[in-house]
């Protein structure tokens, strides 16, 4: 049978564990476009570190475009594949990084993003950590997918 | 040759949160092809029954079911037995007839948004399920909202999909609910409801699914916990006495509908997840925790 054990938790053992930041590393650029585009053979720079043509046998297959909005307070790396016609083909988030509490503001803790590749993913605490409890909106990430469309969904050809 | 071994993590906006997968055990191609059919499951899930793009199966219901009856993906068909069930096992907790209320509290948008009267909840007893994947409403003024269930049924669907590409250990979240399988345990950190900023304990899952409740936070908007988004269809108004809880199940369709009883019911929820060999954690309105004795050795609190 099922019962219950209650348990009283101090405000300060609660704090204690908190994360000060969390950043996930997901796919490098070159992963994610290998990965939205597998048959292409080359990835042309149509505008630098933004915008690449995905060819394959001198055709273009589609178009990838690099792209970042805020969280809820830091950067948010996403990437956008385009079909030739201009359609949105995928959207893979790279690096998702958000903080907790008030340590936005410090400099080594921003310091701690830099340089980090798909090899080198952040750790807390010696772990990725799996976090549960609150949905997290995705909805700049929905309205930078459609600025990207608006700004490139035409243009590109 | 040696196996070239993928350990991959991914993620992509759907379900209006980020949705995360994590697989390995199996070749990269393989990993990798996996996550995309993982993905393009739950984007297929969110398609046939978000509440909210009028080409799926729930608006094409709320629009037609009262007069006609309806056909339905058999994901949709599934999703629906399973939430008549739970609503006759949690004696009316667990109700997808509570759109109308919804929107009248102002939760979702429609016809009744902002109405002083808040209706009645209808029953889940007037949807009916007619067999070769139809569907009818018993009578008029009925709206069905899968959001207190199809998120936890995408998850599964995913899982399943990991499972076709021979991939040995999986994971996807969902914005906080999530399932994995395979031999190696996954340590999951629990946000405090009460102060989502930090955690208040890791729990421990294998072959299982874990899905949270709380009272609604926009992490957009504010960093104040504000009322709760679940609705007791008895009293149709917002459940207040918990403030937060996590359950563990089997299945994370079951996970996630489970989490909106207990929300409602509390501790009395305990017959309900022995049924369905589920446990769970309640943060209750003092901060005090509540776990359920099956789950206890799965949790390590935080100090």
């Amino acid at each position: 049978m099922t019962k219950w054990v209650r348990y009283t938790l101090p405000a300060a053992a609660i704090v204690s564990i908190a994360s000060p930041a969390y950043s996930m590393q997901y796919l490098s650029i070159a992963e994610a476009q290998k990965q939205a585009f597998p048959s292409a053979t080359n990835f042309s720079e149509v505008q630098a570190g933004r915008v690449w043509k995905a060819e394959a046998g001198g055709r273009a297959v589609g178009f990838f475009i690099f792209d970042r909005v805020v969280g809820k307070h830091l950067l948010i790396d996403y990437a956008v594949a385009l079909t030739p016609a201009g359609a949105v083909h995928s959207v893979e988030i790279l690096q998702y990084r958000e903080s907790y509490g008030g340590e936005i503001r410090s400099p080594s803790w921003s310091a701690q993003f830099v340089g980090k590749t798909s090899g080198s993913p952040l750790k807390i605490n010696g772990d990725i950590r799996n976090s549960a409890g609150a949905t997290l909106s995705s909805t700049h990430v929905t309205e930078g997918v459609k600025r990207v469309l608006s700004a490139y969904g035409n243009r590109l050809r | 040759m040696a196996i070239d071994c993928g350990n991959i993590r991914r993620a992509r906006p759907l379900l209006g949160t980020f949705v995360e997968i994590q697989a390995s055990g199996a070749s990269r191609a393989d990993v990798n092809a996996g996550i995309d059919a993982a993905f393009d499951a739950v984007a297929k899930a969110h398609r046939l029954m978000s509440f909210h793009e009028p080409d799926s199966d729930v608006s094409r219901l709320n629009q037609f079911a009262s007069r006609h009856p309806v056909g339905v993906d058999p994901w949709t068909y599934e999703v629906l037995r399973i939430a008549i069930e739970l609503h006759f096992r949690s004696r009316g907790a667990f109700d997808i007839t509570i759109a109308p209320v919804l929107q009248a509290l102002g939760l979702l948008p429609g016809p009744g948004e902002g109405s002083r009267d808040v209706p009645q909840a209808r029953t889940a007893h007037q949807v009916e399920l007619l067999g070769d994947r139809l569907v009818r409403f018993s009578g008029p003024g009925i709206g069905i909202d899968l959001g207190g269930i199809a998120k936890g049924f995408a998850v599964d669907r995913a899982l399943d999909a990991l499972r076709g590409f021979g991939i040995a250990n999986g994971m996807v979240n969902a914005g906080g609910d999530l399932a994995a399988f395979g031999p190696d345990p996954q340590t999951v950190s629990i946000r405090n409801p009460v102060d989502p900023q930090s955690f208040m304990c890791d729990i421990s899952i294998r072959n299982e699914a874990l899905a949270s409740s709380a009272r609604r936070f926009d992490p957009f908007r504010s960093d104040e916990t504000t009322n709760s988004a679940i609705i007791d269809p008895t009293a149709s108004k917002p459940a207040c006495a918990i403030q937060g809880t996590t359950v563990r199940a089997p299945s994370c369709v079951i996970a996630d509908a489970l989490t909106k009883i207990v929300m409602i019911a509390g501790t009395s929820a305990a017959d309900l997840l022995e049924h369905y060999r589920a446990g769970a954690l309640l943060v209750l309105a003092d901060g005090d925790i509540q776990i359920s004795s099956d789950l206890k050795d799965q949790v390590s609190l935080a100090a």
